[in-house]
């Protein structure tokens, strides 16, 4: 007799591709000395090195290139505004690199922390009003600004961190969109916070008053290019840290498992929250010594709008997310100003474009791509073969022991040769026979069922001995018992050993 | 409420009046426990026979004992006693070895160092859990590493070194393959490139607690429940290995590599694996021959003598190319002695009979008990009758759990596994006390140890064995001790440690001696000593199957250990390595006697044949069984057909069966009473019988699937009595112990009591046909 064998395997299309790039070859005998970042325990690349399943050629693989991406994109950051922008360009390039800045330290609040604060810009206001009326009415110098920036926005961090120990999620967003309009409506009914003036300014600056108009912008833009660095620098020592990896511990709804770990999590998220408060503070000082001073657009609800799009475009949680999300926001809003209100459209399409159709941003989308490809390559092979079937083209390649794949075929016909022996006499015979010789088809059966691997093999137990049994699969692994699969019970062994034969004829009637 | 559990072992496992016999318990939830010492008198709770006999005794022990909870080390390691501390990095070092790692990717795994897992101090050469070679410091704080960049592969023969110099922090991995044509899985066709060269300079210095052992395959690690105790155990075999006091470059370990001697100028350590073997076995004991001596001991008996780096196919044993078998094999789940305290002390009452006993172990009101195995040998022998207590076999089946891992133990036994609420616990708690030698160890490999200095669950009275649905070895073998005592024998038991240590005179005093269902496992002195007895004039029943059959080996200091290695023939579990052949413990041969000239047959006139688990069957007599010669042997046993029941499976012949056959030396003289009905297909001829493959060789079609029942004499009016079946001993309680092989088996034994000529001796001639 011929068992159907499945043979849509070949008229499959044929698996197997091309490396469009070469990949790097082993170091084999050559000495390597491997550099690390200086003060550190780390390696400027996570290099992989491997065998080629199919060549055995030693490989390397670099394992994360964003540090390659990292360093691109800033160069060209860097370079690329004063190279070929004129002179607005210029200044929507430090707007960007300022606002990138906020970003990537709201991401500590927001990401890091957990605590969903929208009164970033807000303290970088606070920041830069303090600044700006001590450089005004007390003579401090640019410097002296910069250093108290931090000041202010850390007393108004903790000021914004104590409803935050009561308040979560969505009332606490709306906790600190209330207190940014109560600053914004203070500083334009303040006649010391130039309520006439339409914000406060005549603060130092740190460019030369001397300085011609484009190096002067150059300056700034270089300026806000390294306070973006250094917020950078500022997001990966705190989040790749100690901080940050207490509070991975904890993630939403985890809380209570972190806290038995002995993890105070919630001491973590105020530290954490108080030092991007003060961060932002320092931006602000820094943004009152750029402008001169300080404007209450900084707590208008506008621009706290265009903020939430720069992350939410680009992935909250990334900073890459941060930085690319507030360039696409910024080239549209400043760079674009010709396209007038529409732009603005424009920015809220993009952003629900972003909502609606990724998870977690643009930078979400290569994560994203490879789950739907992995959904649907198993999707596709479910269709092609039921349970037991014939292993296809591109499931093969992830076989390391081709021998299984053998076996699952010689399996089938095994199998369809054996349903075909199965009638009720043969079960009736195994159930009268336990301590008889039995018949040659039964014994075919029975062999075949015993010789089965051991996952998931069917055995019994004796709960009390000579008195209950119950059926249990087998693990196959050292270290997990047997689980029980039903719950009949039997009183002699005979009908417990029964019981699996009925449930194995089961088990091969119901595979393909 | 918790879950009490009581696990116990004795240190001994053979006693006589006035030794002193020591009981390790550790319990779970129960902080004392109650002890009885028990006389077991039947074991099978079927209740198709008489049921779980024990008798109470009286003793100074039969009260309540503090105990505690008591850990298990596993894992095969060399333990350096460097009082002096001279294996610190405290300078520029240079650890190397050769290895082939089995288990690459099994978690972090020590080579050699000095490792706190705990206290994250010290240093070590290991593998990464990527499966890596890597080299790693701490400072109690924190940790630095380098790893190779390429992974190790499994079952190939690399050198791999790390030179480390701790001023400038600088440490260079050094990782090459040494393959040859024979030594490992692979072969030089196979395009890997093993090689990785890889340095990294180390912020971190290693801080070295004094309390923290070199080891070579292990780390040190502490808790407060259990102390210090040892984890990171390697999978796979070291060959020679050393610490040099220099870090070495290239050119040097290149020229280590290439199998030259380290230069002396650096050497701390140097542990010359294949130094100090003997014709007569290997010891413990890995020597040192660098300046300081630092011998390594092994803990768990790592597996000495085994091929090494440089082995070239052409020698097969350590024996004969001591320096081409550096290789010792470590595995991460060896346990040989659980080395728990002792809870309490027996001293074996003078008048205490000889006989199995145990003492039995129960906490409060609950459930759990233990029963603890011992046999109470006679001070000086009186008994005419000796019942032979096959402990090296149960060694060999000790903890077996292949009813839970073995894919084919279905098929073998023709039965689904039945198993008790004892298996899953144990198997559940990662196999907690060790393995049998009908197992392998993690990465595939055969377990040739085993022990008793563990709790043993399958050699307790009651205990049904999973594989074949009913009692296995110690448990059955207790069906023959209650038919002695129903029988009313005068009788004493003594043990195949015994036989080892004592060869003849043990079986000597006795005018018969009966073996128990099962004595699969001997050594070269236990055959000495009952060839010896039966050619001197010993009588003996071999009531069981498969008997005579591994060749194993033991120490002399060390009784409770036993070696086999089960190599290209038999019916066997796993098969050694070629060129692992040789006993570690004896220098010996090891596989079946029957390839080393000595065929169960030449002893006892059957030799294994086939087995299965599915039913057992009766025999039918044979014509010769009507010979006056033996003709009264079969006194009062009706028809030609007889032992259709038994506790085995149902019938008197089964289980593992025996044939007589002149061309594996069965005595030209013997006879074949009676022959086994036949077996099914689930009984196929053994592997040894098939030197072409080909259908129907099951027990439906094969004539050599059967067992005999087989007579002779042998000098000085000694005689040999074989049933070659398991069944037969669980047989003999049926009917209350009223039945046909009861009978059959009393006729013997009454017959053997009598000194002097045997019945039927004198008729030496044919007989005619009368009308």
């Amino acid at each position: 007799m011929t068992a159907p064998i499945d043979n849509t395997a070949s008229t499959t299309a044929l698996v197997g591709t091309r490396r469009l790039l070469p990949r790097l070859a082993g170091h084999g005998g050559v000495s390597w000395r491997r550099w690390r970042y200086p003060f550190t325990r780390r390696t400027p690349l996570l290099i992989e090195t491997g065998y080629n399943p199919t060549t055995l050629a030693t490989e390397r693989r670099i394992v994360n290139p964003a540090p390659i991406l990292w360093l691109i994109a800033l160069a060209a950051i860097a370079v690329a505004p004063p190279v070929f922008g004129n002179s607005s360009f210029i200044s929507a390039a430090t707007t960007f690199a300022l606002y990138a800045a906020i970003n990537v330290i709201w991401m500590l609040t927001i990401g890091t922390a957990g605590i969903f604060s929208l009164a970033s810009l807000a303290t970088v206001g606070v920041g830069a009003f303090g600044a700006a009326y001590l450089s005004v009415y007390w003579g401090f110098p640019w410097w002296a600004m910069w250093m108290v920036g931090p000041v202010f926005g850390l007393i108004f961090g903790v000021l914004i961190a104590i409803p935050a120990i009561r308040l979560e999620g969505f009332y606490y967003a709306l906790l600190t969109v209330g207190i940014t309009e109560l600053c914004r409506v203070y500083v334009i009914q303040s006649q010391k916070l130039g309520a006439a003036a339409y914000g406060l300014f005549g603060a130092d600056g740190f460019v030369p008053k001397d300085m011609a108009e484009r190096p002067g912008l150059i300056m700034g833009f270089y300026a806000s290019f390294v306070v973006l660095l250094l917020a950078l620098a500022l997001y990966r020592a705190i989040d790749g840290q100690r901080l940050g990896r207490l509070l991975r511990a904890a993630p939403e709804k985890h809380e209570a498992f972190a806290e038995a770990l002995g993890i105070n999590y919630r001491a973590a998220r105020i530290q954490v929250f108080l030092i991007s408060s003060a961060a932002l503070g320092g931006v602000g000082g820094f943004y009152a010594t750029l402008l001169h001073g300080a404007s209450p657009s900084l707590f208008t609800m506008d621009q706290l709008m265009l903020l939430l799009a720069m992350i939410v475009i680009g992935g909250i949680g990334r900073t890459e997310g941060a930085v690319l999300g507030t360039l696409i926001v910024v080239l549209f809003d400043k760079v674009f100003i010709g396209l007038g209100p529409a732009r603005l459209v424009l920015i809220a399409g993009i952003m629900l474009a972003t909502v609606l159709f990724t998870r977690g941003g643009l930078f979400g989308i290569p994560a994203q791509y490879r789950a739907w490809r992995g959904k649907r390559q198993t999707e596709r092979r479910g269709q092609r073969s039921g349970k037991g079937g014939e292993v296809m083209p591109d499931e093969a390649m992830e076989i390391a022991d081709k021998q299984s794949i053998v076996a699952r075929r010689f399996d089938a016909r095994v199998r369809a040769e054996l349903k075909a022996l199965i009638t009720d006499a043969l079960i009736e015979e195994h159930r009268t026979s336990a301590n008889k010789r039995r018949s040659d088809a039964l014994e075919r059966v029975l062999t075949y069922f015993r010789r089965a691997a051991v996952a998931d093999k069917y055995a019994v137990l004796a709960v009390k001995p000579f008195a209950e049994y119950r059926i249990v699969a087998l693990s196959g692994r050292r270290g997990v018992p047997p689980r029980v699969v039903d719950d009949q019970v039997f009183t002699t062994p005979e009908a417990a050993l029964h019981g699996v034969f009925l449930k194995r004829v089961s088990d091969l009637r119901d595979s393909t | 409420m918790a879950n009490i559990r009581i696990c116990a072992y004795t240190d001994k496992l053979s006693v006589k009046p006035g030794e002193t016999l020591s009981v390790m318990a550790s319990t779970d939830s129960a902080d004392r426990v109650r002890a009885q010492l028990v006389r077991l008198i039947h074991g099978d709770e079927n209740p198709d026979g008489p049921g779980f006999i024990e008798q109470a005794i009286a003793s100074p022990i039969d009260r309540e004992w503090p105990a505690r909870k008591q850990y298990i080390q596993k894992g095969h390691f060399l333990h350096v006693a460097d009082a002096g501390g001279k294996l610190a990095a405290s300078g520029p070092i240079t650890l190397h070895a050769y290895i082939f790692p089995t288990l690459p990717q099994a978690g972090r795994q020590m080579l050699l160092g000095r490792w706190s897992v705990d206290g994250i101090s010290g240093f070590g050469l290991g593998i990464n859990p990527s499966g890596h070679l890597e080299f790693w410091v701490g400072d109690g704080h924190a940790t630095d590493a380098v790893a190779a960049d390429v992974k190790l592969v499994a079952q190939v023969w690399y050198f791999v070194a790390v030179s480390y110099d701790p001023a400038s922090g600088a440490a260079t991995l050094y990782q090459e393959s040494v393959v040859n044509r024979y030594n490992s899985l692979l072969s030089k066709i196979v395009p890997y490139d093993y090689r990785a060269h890889v340095t990294e300079t180390l912020r971190v210095r290693p801080a070295l607690p004094t309390d923290t052992s070199f080891l070579i395959g292990a780390a040190t690690e502490r808790n407060p429940a259990r102390g210090a105790f040892f984890s990171q155990c390697y999978n796979g075999k070291i060959d020679r290995c050393g610490v040099q006091g220099a870090a070495l470059d290239r050119a040097a370990l290149d020229a280590i590599r290439a199998g030259g001697a380290p230069d002396t100028a650096h050497v701390l350590a140097y542990w010359d694996t294949a130094a100090g073997y003997t014709g007569h076995g290997i010891g413990d004991t890995v020597v040192d021959t660098g300046p300081y001596q630092l011998h390594a001991e092994g803990y768990n008996r790592p597996v000495r003598g085994q091929t090494g780096w440089n082995w070239n196919g052409r020698n097969d044993s350590f024996r004969l190319a001591p320096h081409e078998y550096g290789g010792i094999e470590f595995h991460n789940d060896a346990l040989l002695d659980c080395r728990w305290e002792p809870t309490l002390s027996l001293t074996i009452p003078a008048d205490l009979r000889s006989g199995v006993y145990a003492v039995k172990l129960t906490a409060g009101d609950s459930a759990a008990e233990e029963y603890t195995p011992f046999f109470v040998r006679a001070a000086s022998p009186k008994a005419p009758v000796c019942l032979l207590i096959p402990t090296a076999s149960y060694l060999a089946y000790a903890n077996i759990g292949t009813a839970f891992d073995g894919a084919l133990l279905q098929s073998i036994t023709a039965s689904t596994p039945i198993f008790q609420e004892l298996d899953i616990e144990v198997y559940k708690n990662d196999v907690e006390f060790g393995l049998s030698t009908y197992d392998t160890h993690n990465d595939g490999a055969g377990v040739c140890y085993s022990s008793y200095r563990r709790p043993i669950i399958n050699m307790r009275p009651k205990y049904r064995a999973p594989g074949i649905g009913t009692l296995w070895q110690f448990p059955a073998d207790l069906s023959i001790v209650g038919w002695l005592e129903a029988m009313k024998y005068d009788y004493e038991v003594i043990t195949d440690e015994d036989l080892q240590r004592e060869g003849v005179a043990a079986l000597a005093p006795y005018r018969v001696v009966l073996n128990c269902t099962h004595n699969e496992y001997y050594s070269e002195r236990m055959m000495d000593a009952t060839e010896d007895y039966l050619a001197q004039g010993g009588r003996l029943l071999y009531l069981g199957g498969n008997g005579y059959y591994w060749c194993v080996g033991f120490r002399d200091d060390e009784p409770w250990v036993m070696e086999v290695r089960k190599l290209e023939a038999g019916s066997r579990a796993w098969q050694a390595r070629p060129g692992e052949h040789y006993l570690a413990t004896t220098g010996e041969r090891s596989g079946l006697w029957r390839h080393r000239g000595r065929p169960p047959q030449k002893l006892v006139g059957v030799g294994f044949t086939s087995e299965g688990m599915d039913i057992s069957v009766p025999y039918r007599r044979m014509p010769d069984s009507y010979h006056r010669a033996v003709s009264w042997i079969f006194e009062g046993v009706e028809g030609e057909v007889f032992g259709d029941f038994g506790l085995g499976l149902g019938g008197a012949a089964g289980i593992e069966i025996d044939r007589y056959d002149l061309t594996l030396g069965t005595p030209p003289h013997a006879r074949i009473l009676a022959s086994s009905e036949p077996f099914t297909d689930n009984y196929p001829l053994v592997q040894e019988e098939v030197y072409f493959m080909t259908p129907g060789l099951g027990g439906t079609q094969h004539p050599m699937v059967r067992a005999d029942i087989v007579y002779f004499t042998t000098p000085n009016h000694g005689a040999v009595f074989s049933t070659g079946s398991i069944a037969w001993g669980s047989a003999l309680p049926c009917a209350n112990y009223q039945n046909a092989v009861s009978r059959l088996t009393k006729n013997i034994v009454d017959a053997f009591l009598t000194p002097g000529a045997l019945p039927g001796s004198s008729y030496d001639a044919d007989e005619r046909h009368r009308d």
